[in-house]
């Protein structure tokens, strides 16, 4: 039997039924990933032999633990998750070498229900970008067409769900690094709302805004997911201890709801044309749905790329002043002062892109310059939320187009990081927000790229994004994957 | 533009050692991106608001109780050098 086309419920169904063992399934997307991987460069680890003792290990358990919520689904995860053992680079020349010495509990508690890591993927360096060009492991392509980036920064996280190398995958999400590749690949991805996952053993970027999210073929998929790994954690204080929803019942129950779904016309100006159409079909389903369609307004979304770009630089200035060559990863050669070990090694072992960012926060946090810059900021975020508040007394979701163009050339938008930043317009305001969003495959463009259709969300407000999704997935039929995905290409 | 000058200094107050050349193109990009950035001084803002990003219901104070690491050897793996189980670090005072 092939394998990398399934998704995690028909995986599960197969185990219940006894098709297959979780050896041959993981077995399988061992294969594909030596077999594809090659051309896409999403993996940076795989340890096949470790894979396959724990893949035989569940074959022996299918009679107690094929109940289990993930049982045999093979899973990739961001190389800026720990898990015990395996490298975590975060992309990142300074991280190269760095073994985890504890697991991240997110994927704690998805290896505890059954599933099994079959790879850590390639990101943007310490999850910074848009199309997975920062990487210092080189660039990952996109598998619907290779000359093009997968999106970013998870872009080894969509690139190998969508090639078929694995069922679903983790990614981290700080300003639309699950929902953009999601959508430049034609996967469902979902950034939850700030609090619902724990980011305990995640390579901190920016704390007020990352989330921990899936990748995945179907909105169950999503669901289950999230569902295994949501909840409070003791080792994460902005973590809520709002019970998590069984999410994939409620997304049943709640499928046949109409939902109001509220459109900023403005905010939408300067997106593709092809994009463009295929987000009013997608609106136009939802009416046939017997959902309503309002105009809102969104009056300081516009600011959200300025505010974005001062509050994550910011922190991530503060947060990556850890990596200076003493305790762990990169270390300078023949330093003579402390100083200098730190500055070189930080100078040395850190890629272009990250330098920018941690300059751009420590300017912003310097001494003459806080009040102008990171107040403010925050000032303006407060309004960017404030936004959303009165927006959502008039309509349940506020839909977008994921990204404002499809999959775009390698090497297209590296010269200008605004162009560049441009490409998360949709995505940044919900992450300043801290509500849910959900990319949603929508349709393919005039290249056969897919698109995506951003569905946002309430605080908490997932199992309503889940059902929508799903409803709207019914009527959408089955989402084509790239012909790699089926072993050709 | 922001000057060789004004560059330098971020870099030293973020302990970031640039080339020559790196210099001069973090001068532009740096220069590109707070331009962009401006436009919030459009947004009249007053000083009281300021975001609430945490969930309300989250509690950030917890026991402050210390428990043992299982992975010590994990730990010390990843250091550059390490003698006597602890970090090793260039020598910085010359003895004379």
């Amino acid at each position: 039997m092939e394998f990398g086309t399934q998704t995690i419920e028909a995986l599960l169904s197969g185990y219940q039924k006894k098709e297959f063992k979780p050896s041959e399934v993981i077995g399988a997307y061992l294969e594909n990933i030596s077999a594809r991987d090659k051309k896409l460069n999403s993996f940076l680890q795989v340890r096949a032999e470790e894979t396959m003792a724990k893949a035989k290990a569940l074959d022996g358990k299918m009679g107690e633990a094929v109940n289990l919520p993930l049982f045999g689904i093979p899973i990739a995860v961001k190389d800026n998750f720990l898990v015990e053992g395996w490298q975590a680079t975060a992309g990142s020349k300074v991280l190269s070498g760095y073994v985890s010495p504890y697991t991240a509990t997110s994927v704690k508690k998805l290896q505890e229900m059954g599933a099994v890591i079959v790879g850590k993927v390639n990101c943007d360096e310490f999850a910074m970008g848009s199309s997975n060009e920062n990487s210092a492991y080189g660039p990952v392509r996109n598998p619907w067409d290779l000359e093009r980036v997968p999106g970013g920064s998870s872009g080894g996280s969509s690139a190998a769900v969508a090639a078929g190398l694995a069922a679903v995958s983790l990614g981290t999400d700080t300003g639309g690094s699950i929902r953009q590749p999601a959508s430049l690949c034609g996967l469902v991805g979902l950034k939850p709302s700030y609090g619902r996952v724990s980011r305990y053993g995640i390579v901190a970027y920016a704390s007020s805004l990352d989330q921990v999210g899936p990748f995945s073929k179907t909105v169950w998929d999503s669901a289950r997911v999230l569902e295994v790994m949501a909840g409070f954690d003791n080792r994460d204080a902005t973590t809520s201890k709002r019970p998590v929803p069984r999410y994939t019942e409620e997304l049943k129950s709640n499928s046949k709801r109409a939902f109001t779904l509220g459109i900023s016309r403005s905010w939408l100006e300067g997106v593709d044309p092809d994009v463009a159409k295929s987000f009013e079909a997608a609106l136009e389903a939802f009416k046939k749905l017997g959902g309503k369609i309002v105009e809102i307004d969104l009056p300081h979304t516009k600011y959200s790329l300025s505010t974005y770009y001062l509050i994550a630089p910011s922190e991530a200035s503060s947060n990556l002043a850890r990596y200076d060559g003493v305790h762990y990863g990169y270390r300078t050669q023949n330093a003579k002062s402390s100083e200098e070990l730190y500055s070189r090694s930080r100078g040395e072992g850190i890629g272009r892109e990250v330098k920018l960012r941690i300059m751009l926060g420590t300017y912003a946090l310097s001494a003459g310059y806080y009040d102008a810059f990171y107040l403010k900021a925050n000032q303006v975020r407060k309004k960017i939320q404030e936004d959303f508040e009165k927006a959502f007394t008039q309509c349940d979701f506020v839909a977008t187009p994921t990204s404002p163009s499809t999959a775009f050339k390698l090497g297209e938008k590296t010269d200008d990081p605004l162009k560049m930043y441009l490409s998360d317009i949709f995505t940044l305001p919900v992450n300043l927000a801290g509500l849910p969003g959900l990319s949603i495959p929508c349709g393919l463009d005039s290249k056969n790229l897919p698109i995506g259709l951003q569905l946002i969300g309430k605080p908490f407000g997932e199992s309503d994004l889940f059902a929508a999704a799903h409803s709207y997935e019914q009527v959408r039929g089955v989402f084509p994957l790239p012909s790699i995905a089926k072993g050709k290409g | 533009m922001l000057s060789r000058d004004e560059v330098l200094k971020i870099a030293k107050l973020a302990r970031l050692t640039l080339t020559e050349e790196e210099i001069a193109f973090y001068q532009k990009q740096l220069t590109r991106v707070l331009g962009h950035i401006q436009d919030l001084n459009q947004v009249p803002t007053s000083n009281e608001t300021f975001v609430q990003h945490v969930p309300l219901d989250a509690e950030p104070f917890r026991e402050d109780k210390a428990e043992p690491f299982a992975n010590h050897e994990g730990l010390m793996g990843n250091a550059p050098a390490v003698e006597n189980n602890c970090f090793l670090l260039p020598t910085i005072v010359e003895h004379s």
